[in-house]
């Protein structure tokens, strides 16, 4: 039981460094352009469909596979940008809410017809990496890996180059930031793409990982949320927090019962959160 | 004027089966009827700025409630919908109490009920010894039957479904005239000041979100009852709750006949496309649908029926002017 437990919790950690990626995209474009995207997590379905079409289908070596991935998936993000999130910029917060969700069903469903029910994944062969009696799979630790990269340069970015100056004080405070002759249309449109492009990486990370289904994106999406609430909305640090206790949390409590008490445990802890604590574990007071 | 076009109304979809349709088109009629029930109850209170992404907590609840008392207890769904009605009105009770008193409003409002959708889903799904989990399970068949609410023909329903959709725009009307709707509007348009003249808002919330969720579980039991199968998946969790706020606000919530025209615009969207493209490409009924739902809230935020609503006071206001 106890080594049970402790593999529970090195692939928790290991899954909330993906998970916080994933929060970091969803935050980003929550903290900038102050829209919540409802269909992250059907954008990284659908990278990991193109991963599996390319690698299955046309025989591209993975590599390649995988940067088609990450380039197609910031288009795709520009797209949706110009597409449905500038047409409502000025609309009420509830119907640019309600636009992403629908956005969901078109997603899932373009996925069903284009790819079938099926799970489809792409095989990659990787051995496992053992310490002691901790069993984790080189996959799992590649991603987790991989994400705190990311994480490193982006935020490097945001701290250390002009545009991630120019992203800082769009989010902080728009009409200040437009007088000191930021565009934000631009700005917006940067942002969607970068996190089009952590999709597309995301779906990098999953693919070896996870098998890929229409309803895929559903629980991640979820779960970002739960994260990103929970730390806080539109704060990164938070949400890096908040990503390593969900999947811990999630993973631990998977191994005492089921799933889906995992999964239930993980939207009461979303429910109470934003009951008693909106401004989330490391926001400041009034942020709601 | 306006109220003999709502009898002019009335009187044609009650005739109309007279004319021998086929079963198919009352089918359609009927389900029509059901969720644009189920709609009407979710905008009892969306309007009212309470936008639920979470109805299918009390759908579910409602449907499974009566069909497990009916199947292991032969309780009659009648008493079932009542019950589960209850169960429905008790859970948004406790949800709306704690939103309301921690001031969860607008969008934190919406995401938090859709957890609570997605929970009540999850425990269906948990609890499968009871529950048959993710395939769900059968009502018990026991012929035509008022007493059970089964018929072995269609026309049966479509009158039961009617009649419920009836009530649940009576009830609009009702809540309209009540003391509520003023109390609920003013809370809508400026809470504080709402409560600064002595409204006690948070009763007026609960009472009008307790009601939206009793309305909408019998909705779940009367659509239980129709296909008679239950399944976590088609009356909880995200995918019905969005269903239900999408109908409502596309038909446009703040108007009587809005929900009810989202719905049959919506139905009959998905089951021309379904028909016509279906058998080619599944799924694809749902990406127009989709699609058409997207650029709907770009284009008339107000809804369909809303919109229209709106432009035809505009041209009645002219002539005055």
């Amino acid at each position: 039981m106890e080594i049970l437990l402790l593999n529970a919790l090195a692939n928790g950690i290991l899954l909330g460094g993906v998970l916080a990626l994933l929060a970091f995209g969803l935050n980003l474009i929550f903290g900038v352009v102050k829209v919540i995207h409802m269909a992250y997590g059907q954008c990284v379905m659908l990278g990991m469909y193109l991963i599996y079409s390319l690698k299955s289908m046309y025989e591209v070596p993975l590599m390649a596979a995988f940067a088609v991935a990450v380039v197609a998936m910031a288009l795709w993000g520009a797209l949706l940008h110009l597409l449905v999130i500038k047409p409502l910029l000025g609309a009420e917060r509830l119907n640019q809410l309600l636009a992403l969700a629908g956005l969901i069903i078109v997603f899932e469903n373009l996925a069903h017809v284009v790819w079938g029910a099926d799970l489809r994944g792409v095989r990659v062969d990787l051995p496992v990496v053992s310490m002691g009696n901790i069993f984790l799979k080189t996959s799992n630790l590649l991603a987790f890996l991989g994400a705190l990269v990311v994480l490193g340069i982006l935020y490097f970015m945001l701290q250390r180059t002009y545009v991630g100056l120019a992203i800082r004080a769009i989010a902080q405070d728009t009409e200040c930031a437009r007088l000191m002759g930021i565009n934000p249309g631009r700005i917006y449109l940067l942002t969607l793409t970068i996190g089009g492009a952590l999709t597309g990486l995301i779906a990098v990370f999953f693919s070896p990982i996870y098998s890929v289904h229409p309803h895929f994106g559903g629980s991640f999406t979820l779960m970002a949320f739960i994260i990103v609430v929970l730390g806080g909305m539109g704060n990164l640090a938070g949400g890096f927090l908040g990503a390593f206790i969900i999947g811990v949390v999630t993973s631990v409590a998977a191994v005492f019962t089921s799933t889906e008490w995992a999964e239930i445990l993980a939207l009461v802890i979303f429910i109470l959160v934003v009951l008693v604590r909106p401004q989330g574990l490391l926001g400041a007071r009034g942020a709601r | 004027m306006r109220r003999w076009l709502v009898a002019a109304i009335l009187l044609a979809v009650l005739l109309f089966p007279l004319l021998k349709v086929s079963p198919y088109v009352l089918h359609i009629a009927t389900l029509i009827f059901i969720w644009a029930f189920i709609a009407t109850a979710w905008s009892y209170m969306g309007r009212f700025g309470l936008v639920s992404l979470g109805h299918g907590a009390f759908i579910g609840i409602g449907a499974y409630t009566a069909g497990l008392m009916f199947n292991h207890l032969a309780l009659s769904p009648w008493m079932g919908m009542l019950l589960g009605g209850a169960l429905a009105a008790l859970l948004a009770l406790l949800v709306g109490w704690a939103c309301f008193r921690f001031g969860v409003m607008g969008d934190y409002f919406a995401l938090l009920t859709l957890a609570l959708g997605e929970i009540v889903s999850l425990l269906l799904v948990a609890f499968r010894e009871q529950t048959g989990g993710s395939l769900g399970f059968t009502l018990k068949r026991v012929g035509s039957s008022w007493l059970y609410l089964q018929f072995e023909d269609k026309i049966h329903f479509y009158y039961v479904a009617l009649a419920f959709l009836v009530g649940a725009l009576l009830l609009w009307h009702w809540i309209d005239r009540s003391r509520m709707q003023k109390a609920l509007r003013a809370i809508g348009e400026d809470e504080v000041a709402a409560a600064t003249l002595g409204v006690t808002t948070i009763r007026y919330k609960l009472m009008v979100t307790m009601i939206s969720a009793f309305v909408a579980a019998l909705g779940g039991v009367l659509y239980a009852q129709y296909v008679t199968y239950l399944n976590p998946h088609t009356l909880a969790g995200v995918g019905p709750s969005l269903d239900i706020a999408f109908k409502a606000i596309l038909g446009g919530m703040f108007s009587l006949w809005g929900p009810t025209v989202g719905t049959g615009i919506i139905v009959l969207l998905e089951e021309y496309i379904r028909v016509n493209y279906g058998a080619k490409y599944i799924g694809l009924s749902q990406i127009a649908y989709g699609i058409a739902l997207v650029s709907l809230i770009i284009f008339l935020p107000k809804g369909i029926y809303g919109s229209l609503e709106e432009r035809l006071k505009r041209k009645k206001a002219r002539p005055q002017k």
